[in-house]
């Protein structure tokens, strides 16, 4: 008996010895990096490296005002009733950079996912352009099958808007804040039928 | 779960009707079963909350309170949910929020979706702990900021 339990003991002890070193291992991960140091972060934290205008506050303020159209009733109106709303370029009224495009376009994409439809304007107005020329006057296409000059829908409302900011310094403390103001106006009356506007304030220590 | 034993309502009122449920209950209407904390927070509580189904969109208000005599920053975002407990939007972004000593602070929020009926809170608070045991991602030592 003692026997046999020291064969199985010998035999045992590689087995078990090759199941643990194999649990230390760590798997290889599906990334090729090089070495670069490059990783994927989070794209909803919260950003605050300087005090421009960042991700957070484009995400924060196009969530916000999406809430605040949805409570309308006039966007519930234009929901059942199918009617089309664009969107003109938000003005940027501070003194920094940024693509202002990047709150409308969210906020356009956000309605949609509510029911809400909107037209092309815009830079994207020359793409729609571009394509309806090709297939009506290249010769190359169809014509039966192609889609018409001169049917495209106006949109009935717009959304417009304008971010602005107010910067303070002094040896210690860097403040800025910001306002961002949108309007969702009727076209042929250009009466303003709803506003709502986000303030944020960023404060750095120098 | 210290931080939610103070009674407060959750009024859960859906198609107009309210059901107000106790924070310290066990049942899906309570507090802390709407409350999802990466760590646990050592000075922020909730004391009160309230969701309303109005017009179609889910409508929350969310009361905290700061015990500690400092400013504490707060990070929140909100899961919207079917009734099935399905998330029926895309994954909100994390909204810092600074809450002053010993002030009580209100958050309301409307759903971004007439498809929400159901909603989760995940907070953050730098001055999380995180002792005892907590989902293996959240962390107070990986806070929802860069």
């Amino acid at each position: 008996m003692k026997f046999i339990a020291s064969t199985t003991t010998r035999l045992l002890f590689p087995v078990m010895l090759a199941a643990s070193l194999a649990a230390c291992q760590t798997t290889s991960s599906p990334l090729v990096d090089g070495d670069s140091g490059v990783s994927y972060g989070d794209a909803k934290a919260v950003e605050t490296v300087t005090t421009d205008l960042g991700s957070t506050d484009i995400q924060m303020t196009s969530e916000k005002m999406t809430q605040s159209l949805l409570q309308h009733p006039l966007v519930r109106e234009i929901i059942r009733k199918r009617q089309l709303v664009v969107a003109s370029p938000v003005q940027n009224k501070t003194s920094e950079y940024f693509d202002t495009a990047l709150i409308s376009d969210t906020i356009l994409v956000q309605l949609q996912k509510n029911g809400i439809r909107y037209v092309v304007a815009g830079d994207e107005m020359q793409n729609q352009v571009d394509e309806l020329r090709r297939q009506n006057q290249s010769g190359l296409y169809n014509q039966a099958k192609t889609a018409k000059i001169g049917n495209m829908q106006g949109a009935k409302y717009r959304i417009d808007g304008s971010v602005s900011s107010i910067k303070k310094r002094n040896a210690n403390v860097k403040d800025v804040y910001y306002k961002i103001n949108l309007r969702l106006i009727e076209i042929e009356s250009g009466i303003v039928e709803w506003s709502d506007e986000k303030e944020i304030r960023k404060t750095a220590r120098r | 779960m210290k931080q939610m034993t103070m009674i407060a309502a959750l009024s859960l009122a859906l198609g107009g009707v309210a059901l107000p449920l106790q924070a310290a209950a066990a049942e899906g209407g309570s507090i802390a079963s709407k409350v999802e904390q990466l760590g646990e927070m050592t000075y922020l509580t909730f004391t009160d909350m309230r969701a309303v189904h109005r017009d179609g969109l889910l409508r929350v208000q969310v009361t905290l309170f700061n015990t500690s005599a400092s400013n504490e920053q707060l990070f929140y975002r909100f899961r919207w949910l079917d009734a099935d407990g399905f998330s029926v939007w895309e994954e909100e972004p994390w909204k810092p929020e600074t809450i002053y000593g010993k002030q009580s602070k209100v958050l309301n929020v409307t759903s971004p979706t007439l498809k929400a009926v159901d909603f989760r809170i995940e907070v953050q608070s730098p001055s999380n702990s995180t002792s005892g045991h907590q989902h293996p991602a959240s962390s107070a030592d990986n806070p929802p900021y860069r």
